[in-house]
């Protein structure tokens, strides 16, 4: 027997008389949700495929996520995500009148982009599998605790992280503080090694085999490492009856090698006459093109805002903003909302979300003929890498889900995202060409959760 | 018909001994307790089981009738009645009750107030047609307000000259408290059902599978019971007492009083029964929809939740 | 690595009056906000949790982080691909 009270703009008397009464009698709630009862796992399942438009990028994601608890709110959580990952990505080069040929990342054969074409590579092949766990559990009345790891491979990149926060409730728990902190280590071992920022691309025309391997050699170091540092400080604050809010402040240190190493620039001739914009050629008769160099630490900060609101039907408005800010000169802001429409064994989530971000300062669509300095470059850290310049992103999405009974449920959800890049247009020949085309990306998520 | 011994130190209201009757795997055992007369049903159970069974519910009932009771002197609800306005720490067990009694406090806009006791001594309802002077209800009202309460777990301070008294909760809370202590001690498979004075709950359907049949007191006919109820779960409570109102005028106060007039709800039903998954909750559910008085038809239709409603 | 001028002194500025306000709003709201033990039944369903689903929420966080120049505020940023 199970008293509800669908009338959720009166006064909520038989729900609330109904938990009251279990609190005097030290019993749970009967009308207390299946989930989070001691001793069994919840298991959430689910596969993505994600596809960007224009051969790009295509990749499908398994993941499955299992939570058990154990009496006196204990809970563990284990999660393996794997993911496959082919198609072509920008390599940060500017499309240009000839046909460009470029060295794959590995010194292992070539690509050629035609003439007028965005410079896209394609050798990315990809399969990575992540664990993570973690364990939470109260230390006493007002305080909880959690601690995590986490590990992911793929061929060219291993990370690793532990973390930890601690969880204070003040004020009847209506006010929430957690503290945490994040320490990640990864390890880069691009094919072929890493090369060396802002050197010169080797290229097999115009060379003999053993002129070009020696060239690739010498733009290239070992492995690399990359340390992560995050804290997070947060409140959460219950409202009223049917609204909840949290505030969090992270920062986020990072060092060491933070370049991608796949990512390069073209350089643009600046001589007035017919090349004008057009790709600079070295002595060798080939185009000039740089490897990316950025800083090698990089500390972000971020501010985020959510709010959840139940509306008087029993819908659920969630809405939040997030700023971010880094010492490379991005700026950024997201908002995301979604509205999730409650049927009786149903909902309807559609989402909206909105991002905006300036570009690093470091960040170069080219660089010149000038900036080039004849290969002693006159700036020490540039990337044409589309992800640091301006940016705009927009994704509507929605999910519906199906509950079979109070532990499964099934779900479908479709989002659909757009991105669009601005920035220096180029100068002579350079202006012809669609310097930042718009990334349109879509993905399916199948969700089976028991 | 067995007689079961109690220890005195046990028994401090010198009830009768409880007494079980039955056979094989079917037990009943009675006993007196908060002015009720109290059952315990057992099925799947055999007689050294059922007399443990019923030496625990008789012994903890009267414990809880003992620490509750607004009668007994020195217990803790006269600790906190005589405190005159000094703070009194209380036990786990008495904070429980005091938080619940301040959620149904705000969850009735005050309507359900455990200081309300001392606006009996304005009003007897004994069928007679004596009518308070205002003068004399608005004097005690003075004295009736859980707001004036200070109320912060474990310490309780209650103004000089207020009172409380549990007569809306104790024995449902009783009922609820048996039954489930029941559970644990008796095997799984046993059916248990308690009532007390016609407030009652079950663990389950009977041993056969059947519903418990249980009889619903109309008031017009005051000995026996002539309408049949079927429960295969959960539990029944009623509000209300054919037995106290007066009449003044033509009017029939009934005795279901309101702690912001300090008179009796105008149009309160004579009864009212309801069935919820504990007895408390169907108790409190009961004396929320009495404290509707015109409205509690449509207070009850809008909890969802199965009653019956008895006005003349 | 230098701390001294990681930093302009005006997103300094900014973050500091950002984090000023929120820190307000955070200290008004443990006054006289909040909700009694059993006004929780409405947050305490699954679709008032903050995070509904985890999977979702990584799954897409893992998108974002491979497509923009931001990460984290939710969580940690974290890293745990070479996908940027």
């Amino acid at each position: 027997m199970q008293l509800i009270n669908d009338k959720k703009n009166g006064k909520p008397v038989g729900r609330a008389l109904a938990t009251a009464t279990c609190a005097l009698l030290g019993v749970q709630a009967t009308t207390a949700m299946a989930k989070d009862q001691p001793g069994e796992w919840d298991v959430e399942t689910a596969l993505l495929v994600y596809s960007e438009t224009d051969d790009r990028v295509q990749a499908a994601e398994p993941v499955i996520s299992a939570t058990r608890n154990f009496d006196g709110d204990k809970k563990l959580n284990l999660k393996l995500v794997a993911d496959t990952l082919t198609g072509a990505s920008p390599s940060g080069a500017t499309p240009s009148d000839l046909v460009q040929t470029f060295t794959r990342p590995s010194g292992i054969g070539n690509y050629t982009v035609e003439a007028g074409e965005a410079p896209l590579d394609d050798s990315f092949k990809d399969t990575r599998v992540a664990v993570s766990g973690s364990w939470t559990a109260p230390l006493n009345r007002d305080y909880t605790y959690s601690v995590g790891a986490y590990g992911s491979r793929e061929y060219d990149y291993i990370s690793t992280a532990v973390n930890g926060s601690l969880t204070r409730y003040l004020n009847n728990k209506n006010t929430t503080l957690t503290g945490g902190l994040s320490l990640g280590m990864d390890l880069i071992d691009p094919v072929g090694g890493a090369p060396i920022g802002l050197s010169r691309m080797a290229l097999r025309a115009n060379n003999t085999e053993a002129q070009f391997d020696q060239e690739f050699a010498a733009t290239r170091e070992s492995d690399d490492t990359k340390t992560l540092v995050d804290a997070l400080f947060g409140v959460t604050q219950v409202i009223n009856r049917r609204t909840l809010m949290q505030f969090n402040y992270g920062v986020s240190y990072s060092s060491g090698y933070l370049t991608d190493p796949y990512k390069i620039l073209s350089v643009i001739d600046e001589a007035a006459g017919a090349n004008y914009g057009g790709n600079l050629i070295g002595a060798d008769g080939n185009p000039i093109y740089l490897y990316e160099e950025r800083p090698d630490t990089r500390m972000k900060h971020s501010l985020y805002w959510q709010t959840k609101y139940m509306l008087e039907n029993g819908d659920v408005m969630d809405g939040s903003y997030r700023f971010m800010v880094d010492d490379w000169g991005i700026t950024s802001h997201t908002i995301d909302l979604k509205y999730r429409w409650r049927l009786s064994n149903s909902y309807l989530e559609p989402h909206f979300r909105y991002y905006m971000q300036s570009e690093a300062d470091f960040y170069k669509r080219y660089l010149t003929e000038s900036e080039y300095n004849g290969g002693v470059p006159t700036v020490s850290e540039a990337s044409a890498d589309y992800r640091l310049g301006e940016l705009t992103g927009m994704t509507f999405g929605a999910k519906w889900g199906y509950r079979l009974d109070e532990d499964r449920e099934l779900a479908i959800r479709a989002e659909y995202m757009i991105q669009s890049n601005d920035g220096d247009e180029g100068f002579g020949k350079l202006t012809n060409h669609d310097l930042y085309p718009d990334t349109n990306a879509m993905w399916l998520q199948l969700s089976y959760n028991f | 018909m067995t007689s079961i011994t109690i220890p005195a130190t046990d028994n401090p209201a010198h009830h009768p001994d409880p007494t079980l009757q039955g056979s094989g795997r079917q037990w009943q055992g009675r006993f007196e307790a908060m002015a009720s007369p109290c059952e315990i049903l057992l099925e799947n159970v055999n007689e050294a089981e059922a007399r443990e069974a019923l030496q625990f519910a008789a012994r903890e009932t009267w414990r809880m009738e003992h620490k509750f009771s607004r009668y007994v002197a020195g217990n803790p609800v006269d600790r906190i009645n005589q405190s005159h306005g000094t703070p009194i720490h209380v036990d786990n067990e008495m904070a429980l009750m005091l938080d619940y009694a301040a959620q149904c406090f705000e969850l009735s806009d005050g309507r359900f107030d455990i200081t309300s006791g001392v606006l009996r001594r304005a009003w007897k309802f004994d069928g007679g047609n004596h009518l308070p002077d205002r003068s004399e209800t608005d004097a005690l009202l003075r004295l009736v307000g859980w707001n004036r309460v200070q109320w912060e777990k474990p310490s309780l301070t209650l103004p000089d000259g207020m009172e409380i008294d549990f007569g809306g909760i104790g024995k449902e809370y009783a009922v609820d408290r048996i039954l489930l202590d029941l559970n644990r001690i008796l095997p799984e498979q046993a059916s248990v059902l308690v009532n007390f004075g016609g407030d009652l709950a079950c663990n389950g359907p009977r041993a056969n599978g059947n519903a418990w049949v249980v009889g619903v007191e109309d008031h017009k006919k005051l000995s026996d019971s002539t309408e049949t109820l079927s429960l295969r779960g959960g539990a029944l409570a009623t509000s209300g007492d054919s037995r106290r109102y007066l009449i003044n005028n033509g009017v029939r106060y009934g005795h279901i009083l309101d702690p912001r007039t300090g008179w009796p709800i105008p149009d309160a039903p004579h009864s009212v029964t309801v069935a919820a998954p504990t007895c408390t909750l169907a108790g409190m559910l009961a004396t929320f929809a009495m404290l509707q008085g015109g409205e509690a038809e449509a207070f009850l239709q809008e909890q969802q939740v199965p009653f019956w409603v008895q006005r003349s | 690595m230098s701390f001294s001028n990681w930093f302009t002194r005006r997103r300094l500025r900014q973050a500091a009056t950002l984090l000023t306000i929120s820190a307000t709003l955070a200290a008004a709201g443990c006054s006289n906000l909040g909700v009694k033990p059993w006004e929780r039944d409405l947050l305490a369903e699954p679709d008032m949790q903050l995070t509904v689903s985890g999977v979702d929420a990584g799954l897409d966080d893992h998108i974002y982080f491979s497509k923009e120049a931001s990460s984290g505020g939710r969580g940690f940023g974290g890293g745990g691909c070479g996908c940027n």
